[in-house]
């Protein structure tokens, strides 16, 4: 099977660079094994949050940063690209190009966010409240979400806090599994007919408010239970993250796949690639776990496998390394280093991965892999928390080599 | 004016619970003091072994002896803290076979039941075990639960009457003249001080209680030995697999609950490192060739967390530089050593054989009391170990995921959970079944202040995903009881901070994916960096 492009990981980057080079007139493959950063997302997409400004923050990052490669004129350019991108996918995104808004967390502290879904409770760049009085709802016996905490982070900013739990018949049933109260869970049970209950109940506790926060629990497969809900609470109503899994991420990584094939792109879940075969500095074809001897080949391909945790790093006792091609890495050699003994210190670890040229080519055994780029967190050189920029870097790298690739037709 | 106790027990160790215990037992009015939490020190870092004396048998017959006499006291009066897996120690081809008959007749004399076994029936009963093993023995080896067991020793102290506080420090013992009347003591939460007399002091601080005796002016040559181990993410073994050979580093895999432990490594250490003790990376490859030869599976098997205990050695009274060391029980009374009235310090030793200490340093308390009585723990039950007549009925009103869990931890004691409905049913952490119910109850009943407690109390958190969510799930339930959300998200803070601590020296593989999810749920959805209070002393 012949492609334009392989795209290995189907997480946000990959879907982006998947949809974008699809736009293109790309015939795009997605292999994706099924982890993506997207299940544990916070509501918010970072670009960098070292500054107010996003992009001030970015001027004083160094050489070996993702950001530095693609060089500030293209990431003013792609960026400007991103809310239109969604917007196209069905996902409205709040927040604008160069200032910095505020996420709330789920221990109710405010982080820097750049853009936001539009459903998410924020704070203005100028961090003025925009509440004075809030009800604060959780669904009865819900562990992954703890309203006190919000309610504190509120409360120590001078907002007015009313705490409740709702409940519902249908919840009832949920709780019999003492292990099914989680938020997908949830928000399988809230959907349709019973969104209009829902709100029912909410609005027992939106008299005298100025707005509702709830659990990001609504709108797995689609935001049109979202939009609905909204209508029927008598209060503007927002979502707060939740523990992982959290469900409005899971829809975008949804809605992202559906619009790449709907643009004719071929996603392969559940699967993933155990072998390539490389030929004059080239990658010719690979195969997959799920179709054997079955060759994909394509002009180029992107590694977007993500970073330890979706599999695309892997280390052992000895060392790091990238699991699929053997692809050269950037990580240190004493192990002892590659930890710092805070947990909320910079992590050396978190700065691993593929070694790349200034356009994202990879290496193997030192060689610039000429159709091969690495784009998202499987790449080296920043730190997505401690910069702030871990979105970003996804999105933005995706977009740069798509813009490298050439259009067809 | 200043309420009078008979006896003050410094150290929430093992020794210093069963010591408060078997005081309380004997009508004494008890307080027990602890700078932290429960098991706080070398109890909480140990290897979970029962020994059955074995590996004593041919170095040591009298620890051997005591070991297995302490050992059968354990299966009845704390079962709810014992597994009776039975042990193996293997001969492997790199071992002197001829070695098994001195073994084997060393613990015949000690009264260890110990009997050689073909290597078939050996990987028959134990298929992890290294299959190019010469020859076995088995023994009666267990696993018993530290933290379990101590906190079952606090509470039947408690219900004797006993008071106790923890999170307490002494930073001085009163004196009148010569005499011990008593300490003072900080509270570490509320930096609170606070006078508190008796007519007698135990010192019972393990490896700290070194430092205590000096405040009391007494000299207690301790040498601080230190004992790395690493657990691993499942259970690999059913039985207790040690090697049939002199005693040596990183021979003894013990399962415990839902995993296993590997250990251990002997050091000395430094006294000024026994409050922040660090596994090297020699240490933890130390420990993984050593055990994967005991079962090679482990070579493959995710590490969860590497950690360090520390024993407390004593050196002879007529030896400073430490080179007679004992591994033995020391019960010092300091009236009749160093002219100091009212002081006694009870040391050395072994989990194993803390009932025995306790008696010793009771007994010498009462006599100095003038008190008449004898020393029952041998024979009275545990609170969760009591033998049921009849099967008590729980007053739960719900069949429940969690229950069995909870019997095995809090044993008769677990009809004290109560699960009126699902909420309280619903599971707060999945690897070790522990409910909104059983949280609850350590809260409640138990005295969990924050997670590390409820770790210690309930295993919440100890299973393979090392508390993943289950810590943030207890900390909502911790806020909610407590009142306060920013104490329980510096307790978040710091529990994650501690857990990273064991998991860095192991930070590879699966383990290091993981505290990349950690770090992206905790600091990077969470925002939970904000409460971190940088390195406390």
């Amino acid at each position: 099977m012949k492609f334009d492009t392989i795209i290995i990981g189907g997480g946000l980057s990959g879907l982006v660079a998947g949809i974008d080079l699809s736009r293109k007139g790309q015939k795009c493959l997605i292999v994706s094994s099924g982890q993506s950063a997207l299940h544990f997302f916070s509501g918010s997409f970072e670009l960098c949050s070292l500054a107010d400004n996003p992009y001030e923050g970015i001027a004083t990052l160094g050489a070996e940063h993702p950001y530095s490669k693609i060089g500030a004129e293209s990431i003013a350019d792609l960026s400007a690209k991103v809310k239109p991108l969604f917007k196209e996918v069905g996902i409205t995104l709040k927040g604008v190009k160069d200032a910095n808004h505020w996420r709330i967390t789920p221990m109710g502290v405010l982080k820097r966010a750049w853009l936001t879904m539009d459903e998410y409770g924020t704070v203005p760049a100028d961090g003025v409240m925009p509440w004075k009085k809030v009800a604060v709802l959780n669904i009865d016996g819900f562990l992954d979400f703890h309203t006190s905490y919000i309610a504190a982070g509120l409360e120590a900013k001078g907002v007015e806090c009313s705490v409740h739990a709702i409940s519902m018949p249908e919840l009832e049933r949920l709780r019999m599994n003492p292990t099914e109260m989680r938020s997908t869970n949830i928000a399988k049970t809230l959907t349709g007919d019973l969104i209009g209950a829902l709100a029912a109940r909410i609005n027992e506790y939106a008299h005298d408010v100025d707005a509702v926060l709830m659990p990001a629990v609504v709108g797995l497969t689609s935001s049109t239970d979202v939009v609905k809900l909204k209508e029927k609470v008598d209060r503007p109503l927002h979502f707060i993250a939740t523990l992982p899994p959290s469900v409005p991420g899971i829809r975008i990584q949804m809605m992202l796949k559906k619009h790449f094939q709907k643009l004719g792109g071929v996603y392969m879940l559940g699967d993933s690639v155990v072998s390539g075969e490389f030929e004059g500095g080239k990658l010719k074809s690979i195969k997959t776990n799920n179709h054997g001897d079955t060759e994909f080949k394509a002009d180029n391909f992107i590694l977007a496998s993500g970073s330890f945790f979706s599999k695309g790093l892997a280390s052992d006792i000895d060392g790091v390394y990238e699991p699929i091609f053997g692809l050269d890495v950037d990580s240190l050699d004493v192990r002892s280093e590659w930890y710092e003994r805070n947990l909320f210190d910079a992590q050396p670890y978190m700065s691993f991965g593929v070694a790349t040229d200034n356009e994202f080519h990879v290496k193997k055994n030192g060689e610039r892999i000429e159709n091969v780029y690495a784009t998202g967190s499987v790449l080296s050189g920043f730190h997505p928390m401690k910069q702030g920029c871990g979105a970003g870097v996804s999105i933005l790298s995706a977009l740069y080599v798509s813009s490298l690739l050439k259009t067809i037709r | 004016m200043f309420k009078e106790y008979d006896v003050i027990i410094i150290g929430g160790g093992i020794t210093g619970a069963g010591t408060a215990r078997d005081c309380a037992m004997r009508g004494l009015k008890t307080l027990l003091i602890e700078r932290h939490d429960l098991t706080a020190g070398a109890t909480g870092r140990n290897h979970g072994l029962l020994h059955s004396g074995a590996r004593y048998a041919v170095t040591d017959q009298e620890s051997a002896e005591e070991c297995i006499r302490e050992n059968m006291t354990l299966r009845k009066i704390a079962r709810h803290c014992v597994e009776e897996t039975d042990g193996l120690f293997i001969t492997l081809p790199e071992d002197d076979l001829k070695f098994q008959d001195t073994f084997i007749q060393s613990c015949l004399k000690a009264g260890i039941r110990a009997e050689a076994i073909d290597p078939a029936e050996a990987i028959r009963l134990e298929p992890s075990v290294n299959k190019a093993l010469t020859g076995a023995v088995r023994v009666p080896d267990g696993a018993v639960d530290p933290f379990r067991l101590t906190v079952a020793n606090v509470f039947d102290a408690q219900l004797h009457g006993a008071e106790v506080l923890t999170y307490h420090e002494v930073v001085s013992i009163l004196k009148e003249g010569y005499r011990v009347v008593g300490v003072e003591v900080i509270d570490n939460q509320s930096k609170e001080k606070k006078t508190l007399r008796s007519r007698l002091v135990i010192n019972a601080g393990g490896i700290w209680g070194h430092a205590i005796a000096e405040m009391a002016g007494a000299t207690v040559n301790m040498f601080p030995a230190k004992g790395a181990l690493l657990i691993f993410g499942h259970r690999v073994n059913n039985m207790v697999i040690n090697r049939c050979r002199k005693p040596a580093d990183a021979d003894i895999l013990v399962p415990g609950d839902t995993i296993c432990l590997i250990g251990t490594t002997s050091s000395r250490l430094p006294y000024d490192q026994i409050d922040d003790m660090k596994v090297t990376p020699d240490e933890v490859d130390l420990l993984l060739r050593e055990g994967a030869k005991l079962a090679p599976e482990l070579a493959d098997t995710r590490i969860l967390r590497a950690y360090a205990g520390v024993r407390p050695l004593v050196a002879a009274d007529n030896d400073p530089s430490g080179r007679s060391i004992s591994r033995g029980i020391v019960c010092l009374d300091h009236e009749t050593r160093d002219g100091i009235p009212g002081f006694i310090t009870i040391t050395g030793g072994k989990l194993m054989t803390y009932r025995l200490m306790a008696e010793w340093a009771t007994d010498l308390a009462c006599k100095k009391l003038g008190v008449d009585k004898k020393c029952q723990t041998a024979e009275i039950c545990l609170p969760g170990s009591e033998e049921t007549k009849t099967e008590k009925k729980s007053s739960s009103q719900h069949v429940w995921l969690g229950e069995k869990a909870a019997q095995g931890r809090h044993g008769s004691r677990s009809t004290n959970i109560v699960v009126n409905d699902e909420n309280d049913a619903s599971l707060v952490c999945e690897c070790e079944g522990v409910s909104v119910a059983e949280v609850n109850y350590a809260i409640e009943t138990l005295g969990a202040k924050n997670i590390i407690n409820l770790r210690r109390r309930t295993r919440l958190g100890m299973g393979t995903c090392q508390g993943e969510l289950c810590a943030c799930r207890a900390s909502g339930l911790l806020s909610k009881a407590n009142g306060c959300a920013k104490k329980s998200a510096e307790d978040l803070a710091s529990f994650m901070n501690e857990r990273w601590k064991g998991m860095f020296p192991v930070a590879w593989g699966e383990t290091l994916a993981e505290a990349q999810f950690t770090a992206w749920i905790y600091e990077g959805v969470c925002g939970l960096d904000a409460f971190d209070k940088k390195e406390e002393a």
